[in-house]
């Protein structure tokens, strides 16, 4: 068989349809949802028998669409700031000051009263 | 008294499309029944079973100002009615044709006519969209932040003709504050220039009255918006949005609080989300399918600005977190979450049957301005609604609550409930049941002193009913200038009780 990709593309292998419709074993995470590949999650197949039937993805098909919606993502941050902020270091910070200065000795935070 | 005939005849419509043809070409004229079905609904659920009657005779493409109002004068000769669209993802039906007529729809005028650095504005068009228009932008490091969850797809005649709101206004502003003027074709067909005082750039004056906030939210009842002038801010260099958790939503109502009240000079927005929306989220959003079962609340804060001031401000918030007994929920959830609600449209639309099982749906929300103080017995109260409306039908599924700011006091908040709806199941019966329940949920934001809404307009069945109890005399004034204005009830006819102005003696008063 021609190999048809172009020198810029990965090389092609062929497609075997069984593997692609074989997901990793789903295993429930929750009453209601179970996952497949890491970060796949899928309504348990038992809640989509009547007015909505699941359909069959091929493997390719459900780590495209996981993967664009991050590149979708990646693309608003972008769109909107030029970097992003990691909440987890603040939160080191935060924890590692408190622990050298406890907040009983700190500034009470100013809040109205409820 | 005149009022606009409910239908054109077959022969009207012919008519009416030869006099356009004397002022647009034939590709800016579309009648075919794609082109009109199209431009006849809006994301919001409305009632299938009768699409039909809410279909256009026909619609056109105007590429400029004048374009635009040669098309009104010609409806307002001709007594036809004219309904302004522009992204079509209005949520109170305005975009919706109610008796026909022409669609006036304005993509096509979505250029960016002037970029002025140094006063730091753009004048566009009012068919170009936020995303397209801050492409553009990015490459002078500049940004107009008009930033509905509705962003990619709804454009900037759209916002005025609702007067938007914006996720990030608390710290911007929105649609009203960021709109500097516009040029605005009245239902007469003449053509205006509506700002501050008479100015295109001006940011405030004080001259003569304040005419731009009328000629903005009035959903397109009393004329087109046809090219604008924004405000612009520099790009922000940096953005933090942490999601916290909470094991009971008093934590998290009195956490949210405390970080709107903090007074921080970047804050952009905070968002409260009760145990139903995070029962929502669990059924179907993989950030939170795995979340552990104690989470039953959550709050999220956004912040843009310089980095070195972002930091500062954001530990500020972090500490107030955690004197509320927040968990944050890590990185990648805080990150993710942020960036997808720019585009809500991504929201999986399906609900559930009493029974479990999975049924396609489609969004409705309703978006009450309430006051801090009155969240928890607002919240309590639309939940008991829609429980009694599930308990009749599988036709809704409560989808649970947002609270965003509305401002950067944190006076007030954008108060949302989302309500699946199973559209394909509604008959009159189901509706009647839903035009209800938004009357009563309505009721409920004006008893605790809210508005009716806070963002998308209130003219929908239901609660455009109590629109003339919250305005009061102001209702009447409301009259009297779509009379004056609008002589013959052409411009978008049939939106907020304003046939009423044209009732014997000049309404019901
Ligand atoms: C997923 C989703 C999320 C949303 N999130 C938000 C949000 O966060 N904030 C918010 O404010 N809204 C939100 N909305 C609602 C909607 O996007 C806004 O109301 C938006 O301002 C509508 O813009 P549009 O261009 O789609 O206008 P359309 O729907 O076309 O029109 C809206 C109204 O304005 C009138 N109009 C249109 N063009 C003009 C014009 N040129 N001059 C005068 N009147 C005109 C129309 O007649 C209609 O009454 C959301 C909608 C969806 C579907």
């Amino acid at each position: 068989m021609k190999d048809v990709d172009g020198p810029e593309h990965s090389p092609s292998y062929p497609y075997r349809y069984a593997e692609q419709y074989s997901p990793p074993e789903p295993a429930r995470v929750s009453d209601v949802a179970i996952t497949t590949f890491e970060h796949v999650y899928e309504v348990d197949p038992r809640l989509m028998q009547r007015w909505v039937l699941q359909q069959t993805f091929p493997n390719w098909d459900s780590l495209r669409i996981m993967a664009s919606r991050q590149d979708h993502l990646d693309w608003m941050h972008r769109h909107f700031a030029n970097t992003v902020v990691n909440g987890s270091v603040l939160l080191a910070e935060v924890e590692a000051e408190d622990e050298a200065n406890p907040p009983s000795t700190a500034a009470p935070q100013q809040e109205a009263p409820r | 008294m005149t009022i606009a005939p409910e239908r054109l005849s077959v022969q009207r419509v012919a008519d009416v499309v030869s006099a356009l043809r004397s002022v647009l070409r034939d590709d800016q004229i579309l009648t075919s029944k794609p082109d009109r079905y199209n431009r006849a609904r809006v994301p919001a659920p409305f009632p299938v079973h009768r699409w039909a009657e809410r279909v256009p005779d026909l619609a056109v493409l105007p590429e400029s100002t004048e374009d635009v109002a040669a098309v009104v004068r010609l409806a307002n000769d001709l007594r036809v009615p004219v309904v302004p669209r522009d992204g079509g993802t209005g949520l109170t039906d305005g975009a919706v044709p109610l008796r026909g007529g022409i669609v006036v729809d304005v993509k096509r005028m979505n250029k960016i006519h002037e970029l002025d650095l140094d006063n730091r504005t753009v004048t566009v068009g009012t068919g170009i969209s936020m995303l397209k228009l801050n492409e553009q932008l990015a490459r002078h490091g500049l940004f107009y932040p008009d930033d509905p969850a509705s962003y990619p797809c709804s454009l900037v005649g759209g916002r005025i003709g609702t007067s938007g709101w914006s996720l990030i206004g608390s710290r911007y502003g929105h649609t009203r504050d960021l709109v500097l003027s516009f040029d605005h074709v009245l239902p007469t067909g003449e053509i205006m220039h509506v700002g501050d005082g008479i100015g295109r750039k001006i940011t405030k004056s004080s001259s003569g009255y304040q005419l731009k906030h009328l000629f903005m939210g009035h959903q397109g009842t009393l004329g087109i918006a046809t090219r604008a002038t924004l405000k612009l801010f520099p790009k922000p260099e940096a953005e933090l949005s942490p999601f916290w958790a909470f094991d009971n939503y008093d934590d998290a109502y009195a956490c949210v609080g405390a970080l709107a009240r903090a007074g921080v000079a970047t804050f952009a927005g905070a968002v409260l989300f009760d145990e139903y929306k995070v029962a929502y989220l669990r059924r179907d959003d993989e950030a939170y399918i795995p979340q552990p079962g104690d989470v039953r609340a959550l709050v999220c804060a956004a912040m843009y600005g310089y980095e070195d001031e972002v930091r500062p401000a954001g530990k500020r918030l972090f500490r107030i977190a955690k004197e509320h007994r927040a968990r944050y929920l890590g990185d990648e959830i805080s990150e993710g979450d942020w960036a997808a609600r720019h585009d809500r449209y991504a929201t999986p639309l399906h609900g559930r049957t009493k029974a479990g099982q999975v049924v396609p749906m489609s969004w409705h929300c309703e978006d009450a301005a309430i006051n801090y103080t009155n969240l928890p017995a607002v919240t309590r109260e639309w939940h008991a609604i829609v429980a009694d409306l599930r308990r009749k039908t599988d036709v809704f599924d409560d989808w649970g609550m947002f609270a965003y700011t509305n401002s950067v006091t944190g006076a007030d908040y954008l108060t949302e409930i989302d309500v699946g709806i199973w559209e394909q199941h509604l008959d009159d019966a189901a509706w009647e049941l839903w035009v209800k329940a938004k009357r009563d949920l309505a009721a409920v934001s004006l008893r605790y002193d809210g508005s009716i809404s806070a963002c998308h307009g209130s003219c929908r069945e239901g609660e455009v009913d109590l629109v003339p109890e919250e305005l009061g005399r102001g209702f009447q004034v409301m009259l009297d200038l779509k009379r004056t204005l609008d002589p013959n009830n052409i411009m978008n006819p049939g939106k907020y009780l304003l046939d009423r102005a044209y009732a014997e003696n000049g309404g019901d008063r």
